[in-house]
C-alpha cells in the first residue's frame, strides 16, 4: 500500500479513536464494578471525627496509660499498644517522654497495605482490626511508621476474665495466635461517652480526648479545651508529618515541663539506689 | 534418532547408586522441614526468631531470592528465542524448568510465613487491589501459569518422540503419548507450535519483568528507610536476572558432569552465557552504587542509622559479602575466563565457581533487604529485650529453609528424570528438522477486551452496603426562664462577625489554602475520591450568645460576672465569664470550628445583695458535615481506585487471555482441527 501523509494521519486519527472509546469504556465498567461501599463491620457511633491531643508538657513518663490500656484489653506479653517511649530530637535539647498510641491516620499506610481488607478505618477515624479476616501476612506491620502493630506469635495466654467475652471488632479479645493486634481507641468506651482508657487514667492530664467536629478535648482532670486553639497556639504536632499519613494525634510540645526529664529521672532513680 | 541422543535419553532412566542416594537425601531434608512446619503450625511463629520489631526474616527473604532464581527461564529462553539466536537451544529446557521449580518454591515460602495460613484463602474471597500482597497473589500465579505453558509447549514435540521411541517403557510411553495431545509432527503441527511459541516468548518478557518490580514494591511501598526507593523495581529485576542466569550457569556445569552431557553443552555456550552473566553482575554493581551512593551522600537520620549498621555495624558481614562475594569477586572470576586467552580453558569451572557464588551473595543479598530495614525502624526499639530487637533466626527457620532448597534440587532431579533436560528437536541439525513456516505473526485476536471481563468480575472487591444515615433535625428553642438570666442565641451572619485580630479566625484559610502533596493533589490517585480534607467542610457558623441580667424587681444588674460554659459530648468547655454592661447585656461570640447541636450553660454566681441564677440555652453551629471518609457505607476502607487497579487487572488478565489464546485456540483448537482435516 502506499504510504501518503493523508493515510497515515487517518491512521492515527483511528488509533486515537479507538483509544478513546476504550478508555471510556474501561471507566464506565469500573465504575460499575468498583462501587465505593464496603459491608459494616462495626458501625461507627455518630458522625464524628475523633481526636487526641498529648500534651508532652505534662507526660512524666509513669505509663499508667500503658497499665490501663493493657489491662482493659487483656493485652498480650510484650504489646504495648500505647507505648511510653523516651526520645530526644537532638543532643542538645534532651530527652523527653513520648507516649505513642495507634495514630488512627486518615491516609493510613496499614489500611493501604492489607490485602484483604482486616483492617479498615471507620467514618469517625478509628483504624479497626478484623481479627477473623487478618491472615498474619504483617505486610501492615512493615508498613506503619509508628511501629504501632503487634503480631500475636504465639497463642496468647489468656485470663478467665478474658474468655468470658465474645470476640467483636470493638474489642478485640478474647485474642487468638497468628493475627495483628493494635490500639483501637477503646470504641466501647467512646459508644459510652467515656474517655479512652489511657486518657481515662492519666493523672497528670497529659491526655486530651475529643471530637474534632466539636471542637473540644477533655482530659482525665475533666479539663476541656478546646482543640483548635490549644492546637494553634500550643503549636501542636503531629509525629513524623513528612511521611504524610496524616495521623489523628496531635502533641504539644515538650515545652517548659514540670517534672523531671527521662535523663533526670535516671539520675535520680541512680542516687536513690 | 542418532546416537548423541540415544545418550540423551540415558538421563530419563538415571537410576545408579548415587542417584537413589541423592533423592533420598534431599527426601530426608523436606521431611524434616515439614516436620519443623507442623510444629510451628502447632506453636505458632513465636517458633522463629520473628518478633514484633523485624517481622520479616529468612521466609520473605527465601521468597524473593526463589523469586529471583525463576527469572532465568526467562531471560535465557525467551529473549534468546525472540531474538532467534542459535546458541540458545540445548539451555532453554534447563532454563525454564529452573523457572517453574523456583516459582512453586518461592509460592510456597509465602504462605509458610503466614500467621494464619488456614484463611490464605481470604486473598481470593476480600481481596484489596490496592495491596501490594495482592498484586504478588497476581503477578506470581500468572507467571507461574504463564511458565507452566512456555515449559510446556516446547516440550510437545519430544514428547511426541519420546512416544513413539522403543527405549522406553509402555507405560512411561503411554504418559508420554498422553502428555503431547497426539503430536504427530506433521508441516501443520509445527507451524501452529512454532506460533505459540512465539507468542508466548514475547508475552513472558514483560511478564517476567512485571513479576519481580511487583515483588520490590512490597518494600518500596512502604515508607521505611532503606525500602522507601524508586529505584527498586529496577534494582530487583536486575539482581533477579544475574541471580537467575548464575543459576542457569551452575546448573549447566552440574548437569553437563554429572549426566555427561559434553557432546550439548560446548564452551562456547560457556562463553556465551558467562558473557551475559557478566554483562549482568556488571549493571548490579552499577545499581548498587547507585543505591547506597544517592543515600550515603545525604545521610538522612534514618538513612544514616540503616547505613551505619550497614556498612560497619551488625550487618556488615552480610553486606561485605554480598558486595564482595556475590558482585566483585565473580565478576573477576568472569573477567579472567573469559578475557584473556590464556585463562580460557579454565572457562567452565571458572564460571561455575563465579555463579556459584553469584548465588550465596544474591541469597544474602535477600537477607540484607529484609532484615536491616525492618530492625531500623523510625521510632527507636525500647524496652523489648535484646532477643527481640535483634533477629536471629531459629532452627525451624534454617529447617524450613534448607528444606526449601533440598525441595528445589530435589524437584528439578526428578523433572531431568521425567523429561529430557535437553530439548531433543531443537538440538537436532537443521536439515533434520522441518522448517518452520515463516512469517509468525499474532493470529486473529479472540482475546479483545470483552475477555478481560470475567477477569475484572472475578476479582470484583466490592460489595454494597447501603448507607443509612439520618441527620435528625430538631429546631432550637431557646427556653425562657422566668428567672433573672434571659439568654438568647443566633447565628452571626459574615458581614456581622465582629473583627477581631485573632489568630484562630486567620488560622483556617491558611490551613485550607495549603497544598498537601500527599492528600490532596494524588488523592484520587492513591485514595478513594473522599480524602479527609478541610475542603469538604462547610464553614462553620458563628454564633453569638447573650443574656441579660435583670434583679428580682427586673431591674438589670450591670459590671456583674457571667460565666458562660459549653457541654460537649466529653466534657464541659468552660468559656470563662465576662461582665454585664449597664444595661445588664453581656454578648459572648463563638468561633469556634464546631458542628451540630450543644447545650451552653450559662450562670451567674451572685453576690451578698443578689441569689445566683443560671440558665440553659440550646444552641446550633450547623449540621454536622457528611464524614470526611466516603459517605456511602457507615464503615469504610480505602476502596478500589481505578489509577491502581485497572494496570495490575488490565495486564495480568490480558495475560491470561494470551495463554488462553495460545493453548486454547493454536493449541488444542487449531492444530488438532487440521490434524483432523488431514485423517
Amino acid at each position: 500500500m502506499e504510504t501518503t501523509r493523508r493515510g497515515f494521519f487517518q491512521f492515527l486519527a483511528r488509533g486515537s479513536g479507538l483509544l478513546l472509546v476504550l478508555g471510556v469504556g474501561l471507566k464506565a465498567l469500573g465504575s460499575r464494578i468498583f462501587r465505593d461501599v464496603l459491608p459494616a463491620r462495626s458501625v461507627a457511633p455518630t458522625n464524628r471525627k475523633w481526636v487526641m491531643v498529648i500534651d508532652l508538657a505534662k507526660c512524666d513518663g509513669c505509663k499508667d496509660c500503658t497499665k490501663a490500656c493493657t489491662k482493659m484489653h487483656f493485652v498480650p506479653p510484650m504489646q504495648e499498644w500505647m507505648k511510653v517511649y523516651e526520645v530526644a530530637d537532638n543532643p542538645a535539647a534532651g530527652s523527653y517522654f513520648l507516649p505513642r498510641t495507634c495514630m488512627h491516620c486518615d491516609n493510613p499506610p496499614c489500611v493501604r497495605g492489607c490485602p484483604v481488607g482486616a483492617t479498615y478505618k471507620r467514618t469517625d477515624g478509628v483504624v479497626l482490626m478484623d481479627q477473623e479476616r487478618c491472615i498474619g501476612c504483617r505486610n501492615c506491620i512493615a508498613q506503619c511508621p509508628y511501629s504501632a502493630r503487634f503480631f500475636n506469635w504465639a497463642d496468647p495466654p489468656h485470663t478467665a476474665e478474658e474468655l468470658k467475652f465474645t470476640y467483636s471488632v470493638e474489642h478485640n479479645y478474647p485474642h487468638r495466635k497468628g493475627v495483628v493486634e493494635k490500639c483501637i481507641l477503646c470504641p466501647e468506651m467512646l459508644r459510652m461517652g467515656m474517655l479512652p482508657g489511657c486518657a481515662e487514667t492519666c493523672k497528670m492530664g497529659a491526655i486530651f480526648f475529643g471530637d474534632e467536629l466539636e471542637d473540644a478535648v477533655t482530659n482525665a482532670k475533666g479539663e476541656t479545651m478546646q482543640f483548635s486553639k490549644i492546637a494553634a497556639k500550643g503549636a501542636g504536632f503531629r509525629l513524623m508529618e513528612e511521611l504524610g499519613t496524616e495521623p489523628r494525634v496531635y502533641y504539644l510540645p515538650p515545652v517548659n515541663r514540670k517534672y523531671p526529664s527521662p535523663g533526670e529521672k535516671h539520675m535520680h532513680d541512680m542516687g536513690a539506689a | 534418532m542418532n546416537e548423541r541422543e540415544a545418550n540423551l535419553l540415558q538421563t530419563l532412566k538415571m537410576s545408579g547408586r548415587g542417584f537413589h542416594a541423592w533423592v533420598m537425601l534431599l527426601a530426608a531434608i523436606v521431611l524434616w522441614g515439614l516436620f519443623a512446619y507442623v510444629r510451628q503450625l502447632r506453636y505458632g511463629l513465636a517458633e522463629t526468631g520473628m518478633r514484633d520489631q523485624i517481622s520479616w526474616g529468612l521466609y520473605i527473604s527465601n521468597f524473593v531470592f526463589f523469586i529471583g532464581i525463576s527469572h532465568a527461564g526467562t531471560l535465557i529462553s525467551a529473549i534468546l528465542r525472540v531474538t532467534d539466536t542459535d546458541w540458545r537451544r540445548p539451555i532453554t529446557r534447563m532454563a525454564e524448568g529452573i523457572t517453574v521449580v523456583a516459582l512453586c518454591i518461592g509460592g510456597t515460602m509465602v504462605l509458610v510465613d503466614l500467621g494464619r495460613p488456614e484463611r490464605a484463602l481470604n486473598l481470593l474471597w476480600h481481596p484489596r487491589i490496592q495491596s501490594p500482597i495482592v498484586w504478588d497473589v497476581l503477578s506470581v500465579s500468572t507467571y507461574l501459569a504463564g511458565c507452566l505453558v512456555y515449559f510446556y509447549l516446547p516440550l510437545m514435540p519430544d514428547l511426541g518422540i519420546l512416544a513413539s521411541h522403543p527405549g522406553i517403557g509402555p507405560v512411561r510411553r503411554r504418559l508420554y503419548r498422553l502428555l503431547s495431545l497426539g503430536w504427530t509432527g506433521s508441516r501443520s503441527d509445527w507451524h501452529w507450535l512454532e506460533k505459540a511459541i512465539s507468542v508466548m516468548a514475547v508475552a513472558i518478557i514483560p511478564l517476567a519483568i512485571s513479576v519481580h518490580t511487583v515483588v520490590s514494591w512490597i518494600f518500596a511501598m512502604t515508607l521505611r528507610p532503606g525500602w522507601d526507593s524508586s529505584i527498586f523495581g529496577p534494582y530487583f529485576v536486575v539482581g533477579a536476572i544475574y541471580s537467575g542466569a548464575a543459576a542457569v550457569v551452575l546448573a549447566m556445569c552440574i548437569l553437563r558432569r554429572v549426566l555427561r552431557l559434553e557432546a550439548y553443552l560446548l564452551p562456547v555456550h560457556f562463553r556465551n552465557l558467562g558473557l551475559l552473566l557478566l554483562s549482568f553482575s556488571l549493571l548490579y554493581l552499577y545499581f548498587n552504587i547507585n543505591e547506597y551512593l544517592t543515600v550515603g551522600y545525604k545521610f538522612q537520620s534514618a538513612e544514616k542509622l540503616l547505613l551505619d549498621r550497614l556498612l560497619y555495624g551488625d550487618y556488615a558481614p552480610y553486606f561485605w559479602t554480598v558486595q564482595v562475594v556475590g558482585v566483585a569477586l565473580p565478576m573477576l572470576l568472569m573477567m579472567a575466563v573469559l578475557g584473556p586467552k590464556r585463562y580460557r580453558q579454565f572457562t567452565v569451572p571458572g564460571l561455575g565457581l563465579a555463579s556459584f557464588l553469584a548465588i550465596v551473595g544474591a541469597w544474602a543479598k535477600r537477607y540484607l533487604i529484609v532484615v536491616p530495614t525492618l530492625s531500623s525502624p523510625f521510632l527507636p526499639i525500647q524496652g523489648v529485650p535484646e532477643k527481640w530487637a535483634h533477629y536471629s533466626p531459629s532452627w525451624v527457620e534454617w529447617s524450613i529453609t534448607a528444606a526449601a532448597f533440598a525441595a528445589f534440587l530435589l524437584l528439578y532431579t526428578l523433572l531431568t528424570r521425567v523429561f529430557p533436560v535437553i530439548s531433543i528437536w531443537e538440538t537436532r541439525p537443521a536439515e533434520q528438522l522441518e522448517e518452520p513456516v515463516a512469517p509468525t505473526s499474532f493470529g486473529p485476536s479472540i482475546w479483545g477486551p470483552a475477555a478481560l471481563l470475567p477477569l475484572l468480575l472475578a476479582c470484583a472487591i466490592l460489595w454494597c452496603a447501603p448507607a443509612a444515615r439520618a441527620q435528625s433535625a430538631t429546631k432550637n428553642t431557646p427556653a425562657p426562664e422566668p428567672t433573672s438570666l434571659a439568654v438568647s442565641w443566633k447565628a452571626l451572619s459574615p458581614a456581622e462577625v465582629p473583627r477581631v485580630e485573632d489568630g484562630r479566625t486567620a488560622q483556617p484559610s491558611s490551613a485550607s489554602d495549603r497544598v498537601y502533596l500527599s492528600s490532596r493533589v494524588l488523592p484520587h490517585f492513591l485514595w478513594n475520591p473522599g480524602t479527609p480534607s478541610a475542603h469538604g467542610e462547610p464553614a462553620h457558623s458563628v454564633i453569638e450568645v447573650s443574656a441579660r441580667l435583670r434583679d428580682a424587681k427586673g431591674q438589670p444588674l450591670a459590671y456583674q460576672a457571667v460565666g458562660f460554659a459549653l457541654k460537649t459530648s466529653l466534657g464541659v468547655l468552660d468559656y470563662g465569664r465576662r461582665p454585664t454592661d449597664d444595661e445588664g447585656k453581656v454578648a459572648l461570640v463563638v468561633r469556634d470550628r464546631r458542628y451540630g447541636q450543644y447545650m451552653m450553660d450559662i450562670s451567674y454566681q451572685g453576690d451578698e445583695a443578689h441569689p445566683a441564677s443560671r440558665s440553659q440555652v440550646q444552641v446550633d453551629f450547623g449540621p454536622r458535615p457528611k464524614p470526611a471518609l466516603p459517605e456511602s457505607g457507615v464503615l469504610i476502607s480505602p476502596t478500589f481506585s481505578p489509577a491502581i487497579g485497572l494496570p495490575f487487572l488490565g495486564f495480568y488478565g490480558s495475560m491470561w487471555c494470551v495463554f488462553a489464546y495460545v493453548i486454547g485456540y493454536l493449541v488444542f483448537f487449531r492444530m488438532r482441527r487440521e490434524r483432523k482435516t488431514k485423517s
